[in-house]
């Protein structure tokens, strides 16, 4: 807006004297100086702070009868009231001026606040682009099942398909931590290194995200046999002397393996594979669904979605370490005790106590493995410290 | 890692070998995730999918062994965007936003108007308009399109005025912009434009010296480059007669 136009443009009403007011403002050069301003700001803040302080003061009750109470109350100073009740006008007049920041996607809320298995939608599964797959030409013929149709030469992966697999991981995730299982969450491709850290920190498993070196399971002994195990009991607590027993141990295995990028990982698979470990992934339309024992059939291309189908398994194995920690409070064992670990020697009565104890348990497991199918986990009730070793190298 | 060229089952059957292992006393125990996967068993692999019905029929040379894969996705707004981009190629150049926010930004959109709260208006707004208009006022192709994009360029001007009027605006209350792309781009190409002419100058230079060389042969002294080096071979026999004298 050029000056001389104003009166131009705003014709008649340029010449009324209340439209001279803001127009005599803009001409206007006179500014205060700064450190006046300053000196205002600084008043302005001492006043709201006497005026606080007098508000606490006077809401201090005394303890009791005998002692009094530690101030008087400091009568508000009028230039407190006053600037208060400019404040409470100001905010009356301008509070609803301005716009409203309508709820929308931030992408640090997936890794500090994943969703749940609950919170599984197919909208959530489409906007974290799980239905994306790969171009026709690469697919593998194996997943037709969990493809929704062709787009612009790419396969669209159905996402009713890929929610029912992901809620199915999830409970089986659930299900291995109640039981008190180790978990490894692998993700090894460049950024997934946080979600996978994450959702192993919620389902307290362990945790890949560099190169899995070959023979961790099938050769364990040799690569993983100088990381430190401990023995701790039902409610995690460590419990000490074990440590000569621990020595010769095999090394721990995984339980349940969660891998979220299967094509670079086909030698872990074929290692869990090989050790019976039953193991969940993420199947893109050009990976190998029978790879892995629960495929989950969405797009691990995207970052999004790989932390969407992270974060909710790790909730899942997080509201199974719950379940077990209830469980414990009440006395209630989840998992069977450890069968190879004897007490320590040091502590003579109360070994030979735990010894006739997990005797009797261990009896008792046995029975119950071979005569029941077991449609129930078995749960053993605590009257001793039972055992059990987990992994403790993350 | 051999046998990798023959279908391996095995993560599918750990239940059946864990079982087998424990029948046969090779495992003390049954592990725990046993009666998990037995309540949860993993999904059948190799599934064919059924046969889709459908378009298959009308593509011409669709074999019979093609039956059972994934099928064409096709929606009635892709003819129109086809339009649209073909008559408007340019609306493709501007920048799009393809993030979506709850995945339900689409529920919240009403196509009875053109705009859209929290959409940016563009040409997938004029085929959703078209589409809506031909479903709900039973327009045909062409006369819905005729309105669609009218109202879209009516909005697009009045997204123009208010952009360089929000522009006057901010000038006469005191702001000030920096360059513009075309600006800076302007004078990068001017700055480039500069040095190649130095160094064309240099190099025009350089060849007329070559083949002025190739032309001429042994390049003759002038006259008065020997009176120089005369004088210089002068003041030369006059410095070595002077130098004993200071030594001594």
């Amino acid at each position: 807006m050029i000056l001389r136009h104003v009166a131009l443009r705003h014709a008649r009403r340029t010449l009324t004297p209340q439209s001279l007011r803001p127009l005599k403002r803009f001409v206007s050069s006179e500014v205060e100086s700064a450190d006046a301003s300053v000196q205002n700001s600084l008043d302005e803040v001492q006043a709201i702070a006497a005026h606080i302080n007098s508000l606490t003061a006077a809401q201090a009750p005394p303890i009791d009868n005998l002692t009094p109470s530690p101030a008087q109350p400091a009568a508000v100073s009028a230039e407190a009231a006053e600037s208060y009740l400019l404040f409470k006008h100001r905010e009356s007049q301008f509070g609803a001026v301005g716009s409203v920041v309508a709820p929308h996607y931030q992408p640090h809320t997936l890794l500090s606040n994943p969703p749940s298995p609950s919170d599984v939608t197919l909208e959530l599964l489409l906007a974290s682009e799980a239905h994306q797959g790969h171009a026709t030409a690469l697919w593998n013929p194996a997943n037709a099942r969990y493809i929704h149709g062709i787009r612009q030469g790419t396969h669209i992966i159905a996402l009713d398909q890929t929610a029912a697999h992901l809620r199915r991981a999830a409970k089986i995730v659930t299900e291995v931590a109640r039981r008190g299982g180790l978990i490894l969450f692998v993700g090894t491709r460049a950024g997934q290194d946080r979600c996978v850290v994450k959702a192993a920190q919620l389902a307290q498993g362990c945790h890949l995200f560099e190169r899995w070196i070959p023979g961790s399971i099938t050769n364990g002994q040799q690569i993983l046999g100088k990381c430190r195990t401990k023995v701790v009991n039902e409610k995690d607590e460590e419990v000490p002397g074990f440590e000569d027993q621990l020595y010769d141990r095999s090394v721990l295995k995984p339980d349940l393996v969660v891998c979220l990028n299967p094509m670079e990982n086909y030698v872990l698979l074929r290692e869990c594979g090989d050790h019976s470990i039953p193991t969940i992934g993420v199947i893109d339309t050009d990976a190998d669904p029978t790879w892995v024992t629960y495929p989950i059939p969405a797009n691990d291309d995207s970052l999004r979605c790989i932390q969407v189908i992270g974060g909710v398994l790790g909730r899942a194995g997080e509201q199974g370490q719950k379940l077990r920690q209830q469980a414990a409070a009440r006395g209630i064992v989840t998992y069977p005790p450890a069968s190879d670990l004897k007490p320590p020697a040091h502590t003579s009565s109360v070994a030979s106590q735990l010894e006739q104890t997990i005797e009797k348990r261990r009896q008792e497991a046995a029975l119950i493995d071979r005569t029941m199918s077991a449609e129930e986990p078995q749960e053993v009730e605590n009257k001793d410290d039972l055992e059990d070793s987990r992994d403790e190298e993350r | 890692m051999g046998r990798r060229h023959l279908q391996d089952f095995r993560p599918l059957r750990v239940r059946d070998t864990a079982r087998l292992l424990f029948e046969n006393n090779r495992i003390a125990r049954r592990p725990l995730w046993y009666d998990v996967t037995g309540d949860i068993p993993p999904s059948q692999p190799f599934v064919r999918p059924l046969m889709q019905s459908g378009s298959h029929k009308s593509v011409k040379g669709r074999k019979p062994s093609k039956m059972f894969k994934p099928m064409a996705l096709e929606f009635p707004e892709d003819a129109l965007r086809d339009d649209f981009y073909g008559d408007h190629p340019w609306e493709l150049a501007r920048p799009k936003v393809i993030l979506e926010g709850s995945g339900c930004d689409a529920k919240r959109w009403n196509w009875s108007r053109i705009v859209q709260p929290g959409k940016k208006l563009d040409g997938e707004s004029v085929v959703q308009r078209q589409l809506w208009l031909m479903t709900n006022e039973f327009k045909t192709q062409s006369a819905a399109y005729d309105q669609a994009r009218r109202e879209f360029y009516h909005h697009r001007h009045l997204e123009e005025v208010g952009r360089r009027i929000a522009k006057e605006e901010a000038l006469a209350t005191g702001a000030y912009f920096g360059k513009g792309p075309l600006e800076v781009g302007m004078e990068l190409e001017d700055k480039a434009y500069e040095q190649w002419k130095e160094w064309a100058a240099k190099q025009t230079e350089e060849r007329k010296q070559q083949t002025a060389q190739m032309y001429t042969g042994p390049v003759e002294e002038t006259p008065d480059e020997k009176e120089l080096d005369d004088f210089d071979d002068t003041l030369e026999e006059e410095d070595q007669a002077l130098l004993p004298e200071r030594s001594a």
